[in-house]
């Protein structure tokens, strides 16, 4: 029998998926373009001031991931923030040359190739 | 006696109820970052989470 707590986590990871699996191409042109990029705190963020479109499946893009956060956080006796900034290491890594980034201590940077982008803790 | 005891203690009781508020507020550290032994140890689970979810990690 597998222990609670995984169990906990294969339910976050099942019951954030929503049913249309694919990206949201308006999501991905605006990371293209730079105009949304992903955050040290492990959400996605605006550059510039967003079309009500994007800022809708942007905001539901961070509200699923905290919901996500929120579950396995608590199956692993951590703050959501730990478990977020934690998922924000990886996110950061894949950010692709020419895409803007946010860390803690500044404002939006883009990418300009493979450069280290990620915060010490992030190993 | 003891009657007498009891029921002075139970006079008392109201100074030992505080229905204020605390003077300093409830303190929520979003502004603390994770530590790296705590990164290590959640990794694996930050990764399972992005990989099966990828709608809400594009790139």
């Amino acid at each position: 029998m597998m222990k609670m707590s995984n169990l906990m986590i294969v339910a976050a990871a099942l019951a954030v998926a929503s049913p249309a699996l694919a990206a949201d191409p308006i999501v991905e042109s605006a990371l293209s373009s730079g105009t949304v990029g992903e955050q040290w705190d492990g959400y996605m963020g605006f550059v510039s001031a967003p079309s009500g479109d994007l800022k809708a499946a942007v905001d539901a893009i961070n509200i699923k991931r905290r919901a996500g956060y929120t579950q396995i956080a608590a199956a692993r006796n951590v703050t959501v923030d730990q478990f977020a900034q934690t998922t924000a290491c990886s996110t950061l890594r894949s950010v692709k040359s020419g895409q803007a980034y946010k860390l803690k201590d500044g404002g939006w940077r883009k990418r300009n190739g493979s450069e280290s982008i990620t915060p010490d803790y992030c190993g | 006696m003891n009657k007498m005891v009891l029921m002075i203690a139970i006079m008392m009781l109201p100074g030992c109820i505080n229905v204020s508020a605390p003077d300093k507020p409830i303190e929520i550290n979003l502004n603390v970052n994770v530590k790296q032994e705590v990164v290590v140890r959640l990794q694996k689970d930050a990764d399972d989470f992005i990989a099966n979810n990828p709608e809400l990690f594009p790139q």
